[in-house]
């Protein structure tokens, strides 16, 4: 179930690449923190642990209903240009997306036979890695902004999955930064220079 | 001990009333009680730990500190700014040192975290404080390459987490049970994770491919900007990978040392020549701290603790006092070299700035001329008798040309402030002597300090 959920994660992850509208891309980010939520729910579920139970819904919450829906409303309030075409035409794209998921877990073939979650880590680290890649083939600063917010999904699967949940306080505080964050954008939007 | 947050919260408190920028710097030096305590009384628990290091990057972070709140008093003359701004800019100042003290006294690795995010984040209003168009193209740029090394440092973490977690829990988050318990774990783990942090404090510090950012962002800001940088910031993260590798270098030395060495070598090749072809102080002056970046994590991973710390040291007092200095250098326009120095009514001011500007490239009797005789001692020392003796030596010589081009710039850059150019009159203020008085006294106690650098590790 859990590789089901991991497997829609990343392709709701590979689709943000090919996308080049930003209302349909923020659609993908919140789908695909939906995937997220559901896998902290599940495992937590699973290990019977409260802590990673309760991040599941925050998760829900923050990133799947709360953040996707603040982000659409900044865009629309400071008129943000809606087409977001990627520098890195869709045929490279194509190329890269399957090394990048083949070189992960090649990179970790040492650990399969002494660690039981080795193909989380693969994945969570492909996963920071096409988010880099979103990052880096769009100009425009809002797609930017949802690549960086793809970043901290691959942190959490990387922490719910792997490590099976960390500190109480540690999650907290990425919540809390993800807050700040928001303002801070606010503020950027706000206040241009002259 | 909790009484060390008191100043930067305090800071905080006031920015939302009516600002006395005398009273902010009063409340900054008093940091320096609770700094001389926890240096008397070490301690761990499960959140702080304050041993030796910490102490001591504690301490120089906090004079940094209160030079940068003393060179805020004048900062109203100098940059067309208005009263709200300098609000806005004292209260993210609040925010930003109390997160970096968090994350140097942290022994919880997510907490060393939390406060590096901290102030990455309120850094960016700060460069924003000027209100052109080019400060908020680089706070955009700031907040996306900041947070994308925040969060690579992040990654790494959690996955050095995940490779001690079987066996020690969620006591694998702390420092001191990391560095006691190397053998407790997963060495493969540990070492993607170590490699991905590191890449994240590398991006942060400035060093190749990303290190153009940095200097654009410290030309765009304010001048305080560039020595909250490159004092305070820079400490808390060269405090993390000295951490980091302790723990690495006990997991596979070789690998360490391979990794760093190329990555350092690399950067200073680019920096060397790329502060070479710069045209004003800002930049000059960013370039060349990602220069000694470099040397400071070159020396720590070849084993000279003290010439890493005692060039962290110097490099901590020389380089903000530098960048404060350029408020008065740079009066009569920005990128322009002659003639900086002359016309001073106040004669120890282009003194200090003198002895700052000579000493940063290691000039005897500067701190940093010690540190690297010792810093090569040490290269040297590790590779003797072993078959990479000669790619050891070949390393030396190599940083010794690229260390060289940058020494003739600078003494070029010295001569043409000096000498050329017309006189014109120029404006400093009391409190910049006294910042100036008080990084260089800094500097000289540093080297009656051998004894006790040489006692931390």
């Amino acid at each position: 179930m859990i590789n089901l959920l991991m497997g829609f994660f990343i392709a709701t992850l590979i689709t943000e690449l090919f996308t080049t509208r930003l209302f349909r891309l923020i659609m993908w980010y919140s789908l695909n923190s939906l995937f997220l939520g559901l896998i902290a729910i599940y495992n937590g579920y699973l290990i019977n642990d409260k802590a990673m139970f309760i991040t599941g819904i925050i998760t829900l919450l923050v990133k799947f209903i709360a953040i996707p829906y603040i982000l659409k409303y900044f865009f629309l309030k400071f008129n943000i240009s809606r087409n977001i075409k990627p520098g890195l035409s869709i045929q490279y794209a194509v190329i890269i997306v399957p090394i990048v998921l083949v070189f992960t877990f090649y990179l970790i073939t040492p650990l399969f036979a002494d660690f039981i979650h080795s193909n989380y880590v693969a994945l969570s680290i492909s996963a920071l890695m096409l988010s880099l890649l979103l990052m880096i083939e769009h100009k425009n600063i809002a797609a930017k902004i949802i690549g960086f917010l793809s970043i901290e999904n691959s942190l959490f699967l990387l922490g719910i999955s792997a490590t099976e949940g960390m500190p109480m306080l540690v999650e907290l505080g990425i919540f809390v930064d993800l807050l700040m964050l928001i303002v801070i954008i606010n503020i950027l939007f706000k206040y241009q220079g002259e | 001990m909790y009484f060390i947050f008191l100043p930067s919260f305090l800071i905080f408190i006031l920015s939302f009333f009516k600002i006395n920028r005398i009273l902010m710097s009063v409340l900054a030096a008093g940091i320096i009680l609770p700094v001389i305590y926890i240096l008397n009384n070490p301690f761990h628990n499960e959140f702080f730990y304050a041993d030796k290091l910490g102490g001591f990057v504690l301490l120089i972070s906090s004079i940094v500190g209160i030079g940068v709140s003393l060179s805020l008093i004048s900062l109203p003359e100098r940059v067309n700014i208005d009263e709200k701004d300098i609000k806005l800019f004292y209260r993210f100042f609040g925010i930003f040192w109390f997160g970096l003290i968090i994350s140097i006294l942290a022994n919880n690795m997510g907490l060393y975290w939390i406060g590096l995010e901290f102030a990455t984040l309120s850094t960016v209003y700060m460069i924003k404080t000027k209100r052109t168009t080019a400060s908020h193209k680089e706070a955009w740029k700031y907040l996306i390459v900041g947070a994308v090394a925040i969060s690579l440092i992040l990654f790494g973490i959690i996955l050095m987490y995940s490779s001690a977690k079987a066996n020690l829990g969620e006591n694998a988050m702390n420092f001191y049970v990391l560095m006691k318990r190397t053998d407790k774990i997963n060495p493969f783990l540990f070492e993607i994770g170590f490699l991905i942090a590191s890449v994240g404090m590398f991006v942060k510090m400035g060093f190749f491919p990303m290190n153009l950012w940095l200097s654009d962002i410290e030309r765009a800001a304010v001048y305080p900007v560039g020595a909250l940088f490159s004092g305070i910031l820079e400490s808390a993260i060269i405090l993390g990978f000295f951490r980091f590798s302790k723990i690495e270098y006990m997991i596979n030395y070789s690998h360490l040392i391979t990794f760093v060495y190329a990555y350092s070598i690399f950067t200073l090749f680019m920096v060397s020549f790329l502060l070479f072809r710069s045209k004003d102080y800002m930049r000059m002056f960013s370039l060349s701290g990602i220069e000694h970046m470099t040397l400071i994590s070159l020396f720590w991973v070849s084993g000279g603790f003290f010439a890493a710390l005692l060039h962290f040291a110097a490099h901590a007092f020389f380089k903000p006092a530098l960048f404060l200095s350029s408020g008065m250098l740079e009066q009569k326009g920005k990128y322009i070299f002659k003639g900086t120095l002359k016309g001073y009514k106040n004669k120890i001011v282009p003194l200090l700035i003198s002895l700052l500007l000579l000493g940063v490239i290691s000039l005897p009797p500067s701190p940093m001329f010690f540190s690297e005789i010792f810093g090569f001692k040490a290269m040297i020392d590790i590779s003797k008798g072993s078959s990479y003796f000669m790619w050891m030596i070949s390393a030396v010589f190599l940083i010794l040309i690229f260390l060289s081009v940058i020494f003739y710039k600078f003494v070029r850059v010295y001569q043409e402030a000096l000498y050329e150019g017309e006189e014109k009159e120029k404006k400093v203020y009391k409190s910049e002597i006294l910042m100036l008085i008080m990084f260089v006294v800094s500097l000289f106690s540093l080297l009656f300090g051998f004894d006790y650098i040489k006692g931390i590790i």
